[in-house]
């Protein structure tokens, strides 16, 4: 048997159904170019159109598909069958369309341009699916996300004044943007940060003010930018130091688990969720354990044990001391 | 029976059924692919199937009709080539390139395959713009049926529904699905992730999306608005932020928003609160920095939600 056993006949046979129709176009084509293409070692490439050639059916045993491998070229003969790739399976068009949807949301992409008209021929092809793809900019600074991927372009330097949620508070940074990216509705950029000298992640619709430097740096040449496209809040990309909470859930609660990268769920005996979360700083945990409410409740540590009722009385204070100083300063 | 590689078959039986010119029974299927199906029935019959179903599982459509005059009774099957053939998209080498950068920015899981088909690949190097498109179960067969107009049935939170979907809308990192629901008589949204086992896709062309019909106003952009329980969708709450948070709340309600500024920056904000859920998780988000001033009821809910916890 050959070493490609591994994969399983529907695998082989779908990745051929789209291979000979590409081969049969080009009539001959190196044996290394077509592996590289489709995401395969020479061998299995080599052993997959072995097996090909020998498929056949009286009359034409053996000569149905006229392929061989000739000094590591591919040589297709004249095609008869599968000269035409399999249609578009649902996922496969859910992906295109989702893909190209997606991609229309992002900066610098113009309806009348290369990817509508694209989009249009799809639509022809697939149907008219009413797929939205919505990305709004963050309210009131929508110019933010294109201004920050013209940055990542041109690689320079920004001054940014940025609000740290977990700190509450209000810092100037220099920052380099490499990345700009939409995720579960909010927009990040992945900048270094010269303060820190890390490469971080900024949420967009934080960053106050942003303003050019004319000073730029070299392009990235890391592939990968190191960090990635999950999560809500920039701190949770830090690494595994984070202090964690454990909190039980009333069903009312349970949301949490969806909204926030949670790194443990059990149910109890007694049918009682409890959730495990990194905890990015206590003003985190504030603000959610607010929005939990009475519905859940910390488990552990002990020291975060009464954190949700003393911050919901100091909260109360203010609606009890209505009308002297709010918004003062604190 | 001679030892036949199981690739080498599915790719004769596909060749054989692309190739009839008529609807062909599995005795005729094994006479043509000379030994390699058992020649036991039952066996021949379960070999066949597995192969049909493999088949059908890549995405090949295997047509079947129950035969009739001296086949009558029996199964025939064939394939239909324009069906099975992918259509020529007619792309330009530049509508091409525009759709692999789209791939390579959302990277959908099966965006790969899908390029292989058009004949092209994933765009190389990282993207400097990406987005994130969840995938969920449900959603290929949903665009399929919203494409086709076909009717569909899921089961969301124990109950069956039926569905003439309208389409489909990516927002805030959910997909829902937009449509006609027939048990209620309205238009409704389901959150896909939440539809609970598999889509049944119902026959095409059963209805006709309305004219003009426009998911992005047919569903709420802000949760804050989504009226329950017979509250009003424009009911407001007048919330005062201080002076830390004001610029920013200003900025995601809109200065139209804003009814007074006070001494030391603080601003008097009013904000939809017809749902109620999701007007607490947003003023609550501000943590002490805001204050709901009114109307009285509204009010009465943060402070009765605050007092409830203080206690624990």
């Amino acid at each position: 048997m050959s070493p490609t056993t591994r994969r399983t006949a529907e695998q082989r046979l779908r990745r051929l159904l789209v291979m000979l129709p590409w081969l049969m176009e080009r009539g001959e084509t190196p044996l290394a170019d077509v592996a590289r293409h489709f995401a395969m070692t020479d061998e299995e490439v080599a052993s997959d159109l072995e097996l090909a050639a020998m498929c056949g059916l009286p009359p034409f045993v053996d000569e149905m598909i006229d392929v061989f491998i000739d000094d590591d070229v591919v040589i297709v003969g004249v095609p008869r069958l599968f000269t035409r790739p399999l249609r578009l399976t649902a996922p496969e068009g859910f992906a295109l369309v989702a893909a190209g949807r997606a991609a229309m949301q992002l900066p610098g992409a113009d309806p009348d341009g290369p990817l509508g008209r694209g989009l249009k021929k799809l639509e022809v092809a697939l149907g008219d699916d009413g797929v939205v793809v919505d990305l709004p900019r963050p309210p009131g600074v929508d110019h933010l996300v294109d201004d920050l991927a013209d940055a990542v372009r041109r690689v320079e330097r920004l001054t940014v004044r940025y609000w740290t949620a977990s700190r509450d508070e209000v810092t100037e940074r220099t920052i380099t943007p490499r990345r700009v990216f939409h995720d579960r509705g909010e927009w990040y950029v992945i900048a270094d940060d010269r303060r820190s000298g890390e490469r971080r992640t900024f949420r967009i619709d934080r960053i106050e003010t942003l303003q050019r430097t004319g000073e730029f740096d070299d392009p990235d040449d890391r592939r990968d930018h190191g960090v990635g496209g999950v999560g809500g809040e920039p701190e949770w990309f830090a690494d595994g130091g984070l202090p964690q909470v454990t909190v039980r859930l009333a069903p009312e609660a349970r949301w949490v688990i969806e909204r926030y990268p949670v790194d443990e769920v059990t149910t109890t005996a007694s049918g009682d969720v409890r959730a495990r979360f990194s905890v990015a700083s206590p003003r985190w945990l504030e603000q959610t354990l607010l929005r939990l409410g009475p519905d859940a409740e910390v488990v552990a540590p002990a020291q975060w044990r009464s954190l949700g009722a003393t911050t919901a009385r100091r909260i109360l204070e203010r609606y009890a001391s209505e009308g002297d100083g709010e918004g003062a300063p604190r | 029976m001679e030892r036949i590689d199981r690739v080498e078959r599915l790719t004769n039986l596909l060749a054989l059924l692309l190739e009839t010119s008529q609807p062909l029974t599995l005795v005729q299927i094994a006479g043509e692919l000379e030994g390699q199906y058992p020649g036991k029935e039952s066996t021949r019959r379960a070999g066949f199937e597995r192969d049909k179903a493999a088949l059908r599982q890549i995405g090949v459509p295997i047509e079947s009709q129950v035969l009739t005059a001296h086949q009558a009774g029996m199964t025939g099957y064939w394939i239909d080539r324009d069906r099975y053939e992918l259509a020529d998209l007619e792309l330009e080498p530049d509508e091409m390139r525009a759709l692999q950068v789209a791939v390579a920015a959302a990277r959908p899981s099966s965006g790969r395959d899908a390029l292989w088909k058009l004949g092209a690949e994933v765009a190389d190097g990282a993207a400097s713009v990406t987005a994130t498109v969840p995938e969920v179960a449900g959603l290929p067969a949903l665009r399929d049926a919203a494409a086709r107009r076909s009717p569909v049935r899921f089961s969301y939170r124990d109950r069956a529904r039926h569905l003439d979907p309208y389409g489909l809308l990516l927002r805030g990192g959910f997909w829902y699905v937009v449509g006609h629901d027939h048990d209620h008589d309205e238009v409704r949204t389901y959150r896909v992730d939440r539809i609970e086992g598999d889509v049944a896709v119902g026959a095409e062309g059963a209805f006709e999306r309305p004219v003009g019909f426009d998911l992005r106003v047919a569903f709420p952009t802000d949760p804050k608005l989504l009226g329950v329980d017979g509250v009003s969708a424009d009911a407001v709450a007048l919330v005062c932020v201080d002076a830390a948070r004001a610029k920013a709340v200003e900025r995601e309600l809109g200065a139209q928003r804003v009814l007074a500024r006070h001494d030391g920056g603080a601003i008097d904000v009013e904000v939809p609160c017809a749902n109620r859920a999701a007007f607490r998780s947003w003023v609550l988000g501000l943590v002490d920095h805001a204050v709901v001033e009114g109307p009285p009821d509204v009010r009465a809910d943060i402070v009765d939600w605050l007092t409830r916890m203080a206690r624990s």
